[in-house]
């Protein structure tokens, strides 16, 4: 696949390739790892601007970080571009939430399967 | 020989009662000697003597055994009440037939399941992140299992939520980069939606895909683990690291009393 051309992935996100049996080439390690760099780039670009939502603040985000969001989104799949943004937003308000929830005095629970074991073998038994 | 009760005890005795007192001179005043006394103190051994610090030690071995046996026991029982809880009579809680295709166009059900231990991943090749995470994971646990179990106890198992996009071939190149067991299962848009609702899967493909679309498929993140009897055991959640998940899996291996297909 995409082991003699390791700069350019040639089953790209932003352009699947037809396999031979009707169905689209999955992008490969390389062609995730390349999605993710470029969405990394774009979202220290964000933090720099103190930008969360980055689907609302469109046009703030392309006026500031437009190089970064530009190589985000070429070698990303355009529902991965959106995906990604919409859970870093998501995360933040999360990371907020158990914020308050701290300062509120929770202690954090740990979170168990279906199933007794499961959770027993999570405290480490 | 026959000697009368002097005078003070015959105060204590009623006068309809005759009692017959008989000497025993191997009992009076011998045991009182200095010699008998120091027998009986010498004699008290370590093994007559309650509080002596080998009972003590006994004592503790003897608890401390216990407690571990009864720990061991008891988290036994509790994984045979979970993965007994899911068999019995009437419609599983999760599982159930199903008829699919393979990522060598073989075909493959719920029978083929049987014989080992299952474990089951929903998922799609075009996931941003969560499912490349979850099968590297995946990859973890079977390493894990093979190392405490040995080879062919657990089989692998993904299933597609993208029946549309993820064709065998493109299911067999994806899952090539993660683990060369594990096995990719795709079919019809009916066939996958019907082996996601017996395994209570949420499934948000719309049938009518056009082909080369770009979307995301919104599915639950769980791996199915299923005995040797194709029924199901537990489930496990993405907050479960891998060595957690593959304490489960061998915990559960361990237990099972019937034979396993290692072919």
């Amino acid at each position: 696949m995409s082991w003699f051309t390791p700069t350019s992935p040639s089953s790209t996100l932003a352009n699947p390739k037809a396999s031979d049996d009707g169905g689209f080439i999955a992008p490969d390690r390389t062609a995730r790892s390349q999605c993710w760099e470029g969405r990394d780039s774009f979202f220290v670009c964000l933090e720099k601007n103190g930008i969360v939502d980055s689907v609302k603040e469109d046009a703030k985000a392309r006026e500031h970080c437009a190089p970064e969001l530009k190589d985000f989104e070429k070698v990303c799949a355009s529902s991965w571009v959106t995906y990604f943004k919409k859970r870093r937003v998501m995360e933040h308000q999360r990371d907020l939430t158990i914020k308050k929830l701290a300062a509120e005095g929770a202690t954090p629970m740990e979170g168990s399967s279906a199933g007794g074991a499961g959770a027993a073998a999570l405290r480490g038994k | 020989m026959r000697r009368t009760p002097d005078s003070t005890n015959a105060r204590l005795i009623p006068a309809s009662i005759s009692i017959e007192w008989y000497e025993r001179p191997d009992l009076t005043n011998s045991m009182a000697s200095p010699e008998w006394t120091r027998a009986i103190n010498t004699k008290s051994s370590a093994s007559s003597d309650p509080f002596s610090w080998q009972a003590g030690l006994l004592f503790l071995l003897a608890g401390g055994g216990l407690t571990f046996y009864f720990r061991y026991e008891k988290a036994r029982m509790s994984r045979a009440r979970i993965a007994e809880a899911n068999k019995g009579i009437g419609k599983p809680l999760v599982g159930g037939p199903f008829t699919l295709t393979d990522h060598n166009n073989e075909p493959f059900t719920n029978d083929n399941l049987k014989g080992k231990y299952s474990l089951v991943y929903f998922g799609f090749s075009h996931c941003p992140d969560i499912c490349p995470e979850e099968l590297d994971k995946m990859a973890g646990m079977i390493e894990a299992v093979k190392e405490k179990h040995g080879e062919g106890v657990l089989r692998n198992v993904f299933i597609t939520c993208d029946p549309a996009r993820d064709t065998p071939q493109v299911l067999k190149s994806y899952l090539a980069e993660f683990h060369p067991e594990v096995l990719g299962l795709t079919g019809t848009w009916q066939q996958v939606k019907d082996v996601c609702k017996a395994y209570r899967v949420y499934f948000s493909t719309p049938a009518d895909v056009k082909p080369g679309q770009d979307y995301l498929v919104d599915h639950s993140i769980y791996f199915y683990l299923m005995d040797p009897d194709g029924d199901f055991v537990e489930a496990i959640g993405r907050n479960f690291t891998v060595p957690a998940a593959a304490k489960v899996i061998n915990d559960h291996i361990a237990d099972w009393k019937g034979k396993i297909d290692r072919s």
